[in-house]
């Protein structure tokens, strides 16, 4: 017996009568009994009851439940005679044992466990009242005991300071900072973090989505008013140099055929933003890194010297980095205190009282000093990238080419505002930058604004971009304006201007006069003039100079309460407070033909320190809120792919796709077994994953083979066909790599021939696309060759649901037979086909395991037995008890070497979905994914022409088939 | 409104950029192929009371929300406005308004012009360079459904 054991046994003892005598549990039977037994020769009447009371519930360990087998000693232990009184005193004191056992409660359990499920409320415990009255004296006494036992324990660990103490500024400044060291804060963080729920993700701290329940509010706010979003993350790459060095780098990252480049003439003058998909160095088809979207600064006249940013998600900037570094043959380093344009000595101005703990390594005795030391300035808010080493470079040069790379990570913040009111949202919020008057004295020969005011011709632009900024006051949607539109502009510290309380911000037309009609007609048709797009922003010293003089929170106070009016607008405006901002015209949906411009709106960058003065201002204009979860949904309405999770063919998204695999499989694992779904049986192969590399090459092997059939003829007819030609000229790109990996079509030509193949020529409603009557119709010829050309590539599609259901992602995309087709025609839509279910025949090797398992470890307890046979061996802690589970068994997912993908089910396999939900803006269930385009094009080919593009899509944890309709936007 | 007026060709002012060649494989590709992007028509503040009419929601939803607002919704007159393509469908829905109320709705019909702008994408950016812009006109019907005030 252990001693825990023993010790619970001598508490129950304590209130037993000292003539009752309980054996320990070894030999119960014959001992403990011994009265009873004798009383079961005086007469049975008496022995059957006392038997029976002995082994009612009150009766706790030590006790052997049950009829013992060897019969009990009985017959051993025979008294000759009972005395009344001692029999029946003996009996009183067991009758009180028991009922003293049956009203007291044990130590551990609480008293609304003895409630039943139904009756249990939340926070029982920490509310006495929420308990039946007849419980609450027993609940509050026990309350009581924990109370005066809880603090004593708990205390030990807490150690340190009190609470007052950890919320003063300068500690909490620091604590917050020793937090900032693994992941970076975005200047909005304290604010999103009281709203949303955060997550860790590449290096930052991101506000997943809100904890309040508003996924269609923010749907809404997207299509009707104005939602905001912190896209600080993203890092900006800074190209100085000479244009056409900097082009000529630049185009082996990008190739024409996908679309415009760098070297686009609209982007190139700097007057509209461009995003781009860019490639390893000369790779392209294959080898995508990710999209990257692009701003070049406007030219100054006579100068060939350019500058440009480019702003790429933080998966894809450790990717890209070192290509461009590579391209632009950029390997010195240079040291960022050699370098005065480097943008981390400058943070470390800002920083400089704060020596950043995350470098030193001894926070403790940091903070200790910092409190001794009163002499020493108080710690400071950690400006800009907090977990980057001061000696890390920022800057690379090159000496041939004379380019400059500057890694401008968390020194621009960007916010980005979706919606069609977003410009007036901006409108309200901003209001171009007063002129300082002469009178100001040089005591602040440091500011740039009043320097800057000085030259009459700077004020001239500052008018026209007014101008400008003003017009767009009477602009009523954001989708009006041309897509990408730049606008430079100063602007007032925002914090002025704050309304007493939040107000939403709506256009105001009537009040447009006609002449700003004109203008602004002007505005929509040729979008900003040339000399509006440049911005102070794009100066290193002026962003510094505005980031360090900022006026704080605290002294912006100060001067309000000095003012004579409460509330009235301070005035004149402090020289500090001149903003440069730089606002960038974001398209909406601009593929397919429905929805166009959804979606369109603003985002507006920021120098580093002024986060949160520019966001409590556009919060208080009646803008949502949203976070990563939102964006996500805000790209899947515009049927656009998402980085990084729909670009597989990426390193980014490979990653991606591996991480999220782990964290469905482990939900899933998380659920008791019989609570999951048997994906096998399901015939879902890849329930958290998918497959692409397996797909592809499943389809090459497959057309190859139909290729070899019988068809050499053909194929050599095809090849004199003009189509043929075009799109096998495209072939010998990048031949090298076919064979080895997948890669996602983004040929506008092919993707423009192949999106006319998959609509219905003869359906009503489709209007036939431009160009259609020159586009080579859909011919196994065609067919051949385009899929010669993209044998290994998969293309993005967007499936509408013909009938009611919500896609998941993994969803399976699947063709339909002959039959369904014909069925499909007679009908209703709602009833798709049905998959037949699917046998486990892992399941039985499973069990099989689970009960060599079981005879292997008998000694296991038997609550683990369950858990062994879930465990797969990657995360089995203790791999020795288990060593048949070889293959990294889940009950109802397929082992790793999965079997042909295309081929499992009933119906032909062509993709996956990525990304798929009811779309709200549709009015219907909506995904995006892939397929491969061999099959597709298979598939195609042998659909009659009425039925074209309809394809089946089945949930991975379904058996139905939906039907889809196949939309492949340009 | 009579004649459409002749649609602006209007290019970005562009002063020449010094051209690269991005890459060395010269697909041949027509000069002349623009991508055509129709941005949104000039939205207008909407009433409560006013009805724009499209041609994706499903007529007899429409014709609904309209009955919905001229009994349910108090209202004594409604705009229905229909642009280019849905003109049509706009006469109709006031037609049919008025012809289930039993002659007691009134209809005015105003016709304008809508300025419409499209932009025109190079295809190959770096050949043709200019993207262009263009407005073209479009009509519209505005019909004012009413109760007719008693004398």
């Amino acid at each position: 017996m252990s001693s825990a054991k023993a010790k619970m046994r001598e508490k129950k003892m304590r209130n037993q009568p000292a003539s009752v005598q309980y054996p320990s549990c070894s030999q119960v039977e014959n001992g403990g009994r011994g009265e009873d037994h004798h009383v079961s020769e005086g007469g049975q009447s008496d022995a059957l009851p006392s038997s029976k009371r002995q082994r009612t519930p009150s009766d706790r360990s030590g006790w052997v439940r049950g009829h013992q087998k060897d019969g009990g000693g009985y017959a051993r232990e025979m008294p000759k005679y009972i005395t009344g009184g001692a029999f029946a005193r003996a009996r009183a004191a067991e009758v009180n044992a028991m009922l003293k056992a049956v009203t007291k409660t044990t130590g551990s359990s609480q008293v609304f466990a003895s409630l039943p499920r139904h009756m249990r409320r939340r926070a029982m415990s920490h509310n006495t009242k929420r308990l039946p009255r007849r419980l609450r004296d027993l609940a509050n006494r026990m309350r009581e005991k924990s109370l005066q036992a809880g603090p004593k324990k708990k205390k030990e660990p807490a150690k340190g300071k009190s609470r007052k103490a950890r919320r003063r500024h300068g500690n909490l400044l620091l604590e917050f900072n020793r937090r900032q060291r693994k992941n970076i804060w975005l200047e909005t963080h304290i604010w999103h973090a009281k709203r949303f729920h955060m997550v860790k993700k590449w290096g930052y701290c991101l506000g997943e989505r809100p904890t309040d329940k508003c996924y269609r509010p923010c749907y809404r706010a997207m299509s009707s008013h104005c939602l905001l979003q912190d896209l600080s993350y993203y890092c900006c790459i800074e190209l100085k140099g000479e244009e056409d060095e900097l082009l000529a780098a630049l185009s082996q990252l990008t190739c024409k055929e996908a679309g415009p480049t760098f070297a686009a003439a609209v982007s190139l003058s700097g007057g509209r933003q461009g995003s781009v998909t860019v490639y390893r160095a000369g790779q392209y088809p294959s080898q995508p890194l990710g999209p990257v979207s692009y701003l070049w600064r406007p030219r100054t006249p006579g100068e060939t010297h350019r500058q440009l940013w480019i702003w790429a998600h933080p998966t894809l900037k450790q990717d890209l980095l070192p290509e461009l570094q590579s391209v632009c043959r950029c390997s010195e380093a240079v040291a960022p205190p050699v370098e005065p344009e480097v943008s981390n000595p400058e943070a470390d101005h800002v920083t400089v009282a704060e020596p950043k703990p995350g470098n030193k390594g001894k926070p403790g005795a940091k903070r200790k000093r910092s409190c001794k030391d009163a002499g020493e300035p108080p710690p400071k808010k950690i400006v800009g990238d907090g977990t980057r080493l001061p000696s890390t470079p920022v800057t690379w040069k090159s000496s041939s080419t004379g380019i400059v790379i500057n890694d401008l990570t968390m020194e621009i913040l960007r916010y980005r505002l979706i919606g069609p009111q977003s410009h007036s949202v901006l409108a309200e919020t901003l209001e171009a930058a007063t002129v300082c008057d002469g009178s100001m004295k040089e005591q602040e020969p440091l500011l740039w604004w009043p320097q800057h005011c000085k030259d009459q011709s700077n004020m001239d632009l500052l008018q026209q971009q007014t101008d400008v900024f003003n017009l767009l006051k009477g602009v009523c949607s954001t989708g009006e304006l041309p897509p990408g539109t730049v606008l430079g502009l100063t602007v007032d510290d925002p914090r002025l201007t704050l309304p007493k309380r939040k107000v939403k911000a709506v256009p105001s037309v009537n009040q447009s006069q006609e002449a700003d009609e004109e203008k602004r007609s002007e505005l929509k048709l040729r979008g900003v003039p040339q000399a509006c797009w440049d911005s102070l922003l794009w100066e290193q010293s002026v962003r510094d100079n505005v980031t360090d003089n900022k006026i704080s929170e605290k002294d912006l106070n100060c001067m309000r309460s000095e003012l004579l009016v409460p509330g009235s607008r301070l005035s004149p405006t402090p020289p500090q407070g001149r903003v440069p901002i730089l606002l960038v015209h974001q398209p909406g949906k601009q593929v397919g033909d429905e929805l166009n411009s959804w979606g369109a709106g603003w985002d507006l960058l920021l120098p580093k320190g002024w986060g949160m003065a520019f966001w409590i201002p556009l919060v208080y204009r009646g803008v949502r809120v949203a976070g990563l979860h939102m964006s996500l949904k805000h790209s899947q309405n515009k049927a656009a792919p998402h980085f990084p999770h729909d670009y597989p063919d990426c390193p980014a998204g490979a990653r991606f796709q591996e991480e999220q695999e782990a964290e469905l499989l482990d939900r899933f694992k998380r659920r008791p077994p019989a609570k999951r779904a048997n994906y096998i049986k399901h015939g879902c192969l890849a329930p958290f994953r998918c497959p692409w590399q397996q797909l592809a090459e499943e389809w090459e092997l497959l057309m190859r083979e139909e290729g070899a059939e019988g068809k050499g003829d053909e194929q050599s007819a095809a090849k004199t066909d003009v189509v043929t030609e075009e799109v096998a000229s495209q072939q010998n790109t990048a031949p090298t790599y076919r064979p080895s990996c997948f890669y996602i079509l983004r040929n506008r030509r092919s993707l423009r021939l192949l999106s006319g193949w998959c609509r219905p020529t003869t359906s009503k409603g489709q209007r036939p696309c431009r160009g259609a009557a020159e586009a080579p119709p859909l011919t196994p010829a065609a067919v051949t060759s385009f899929c010669s050309a993209h044998r290994m590539s998969l293309v993005w599609v967007r499936l509408t649901l013909l009938s009611k259901g919500k896609p998941e992602p993994h969803a399976m995309v699947c063709a339909p037979t002959a039959e369904d087709l014909k069925l499909f025609g007679k009908k209703l839509l709602s009833s798709g086909p049905q998959e037949p279910p699917h046998k486990d025949h892992l399941k039985c090797r499973i069990k099989s395991k689970k009960k060599s398992s079981k005879e292997a470890a008998t000694s296991l307890p038997p609550s683990d037995e369950r858990e062994v046979s879930d465990i797969t061996p990657a995360s089995d802690p203790n791999p020795s008890k288990d060593p048949h589970s070889s293959s990294g068994l889940v009950l109802g997912v397929w082992p790793d070497p999965l079997p042909s993908v295309t081929s499992h089910c009933s119906r032909v396999t062509l993709g996956w979905v990525t990304q798929g939900d009811f779309s709200l803006s549709v009015g219907c269930g909506e995904a995006l994914g892939f397929v491969s385009i061999s099959g597709l094009l298979d598939t195609l080919l042998k659909q009659p022409v009425e039925h074209r593009g309809k394809l089946l899509l089945r949930n991975p944890s379904s058996l139905h088939y939906r039907w889809v309709k196949l939309n492949i936007d340009v | 409104m009579t004649e459409p007026r002749n649609p602006g060709m209007s290019a970005i002012p562009q002063n020449n950029p010094t051209q690269t060649e991005t890459s060395a494989q010269a697909v041949e590709m027509d000069p002349v192929e623009y991508t055509l992007r129709k941005r949104l028509p000039r939205k207008l503040p909407k009433r409560r009371n006013d009805v724009y009419v499209n041609m994706k929601t499903d007529f007899r939803a429409q014709l609904a929300r309209c009955q919905k607002l001229l009994e349910g919704g108090g209202h004594r007159e409604i705009c229905v406005h229909g642009l280019g393509l849905a003109i049509n469908r706009a006469i109709n829905i006031a037609l049919q308004l008025q012809a289930s109320s039993q002659g007691a709705l009134q209809l005015a019909a105003n016709t304008s012009t809508v300025e419409l702008i499209d932009d025109l994408e190079p295809e190959d950016p770096d050949e043709a360079g200019e993207p262009m812009t263009r407005t073209r006109n479009n009509s519209a019907i505005h019909i004012k459904v009413f109760y007719p005030v008693p004398q």
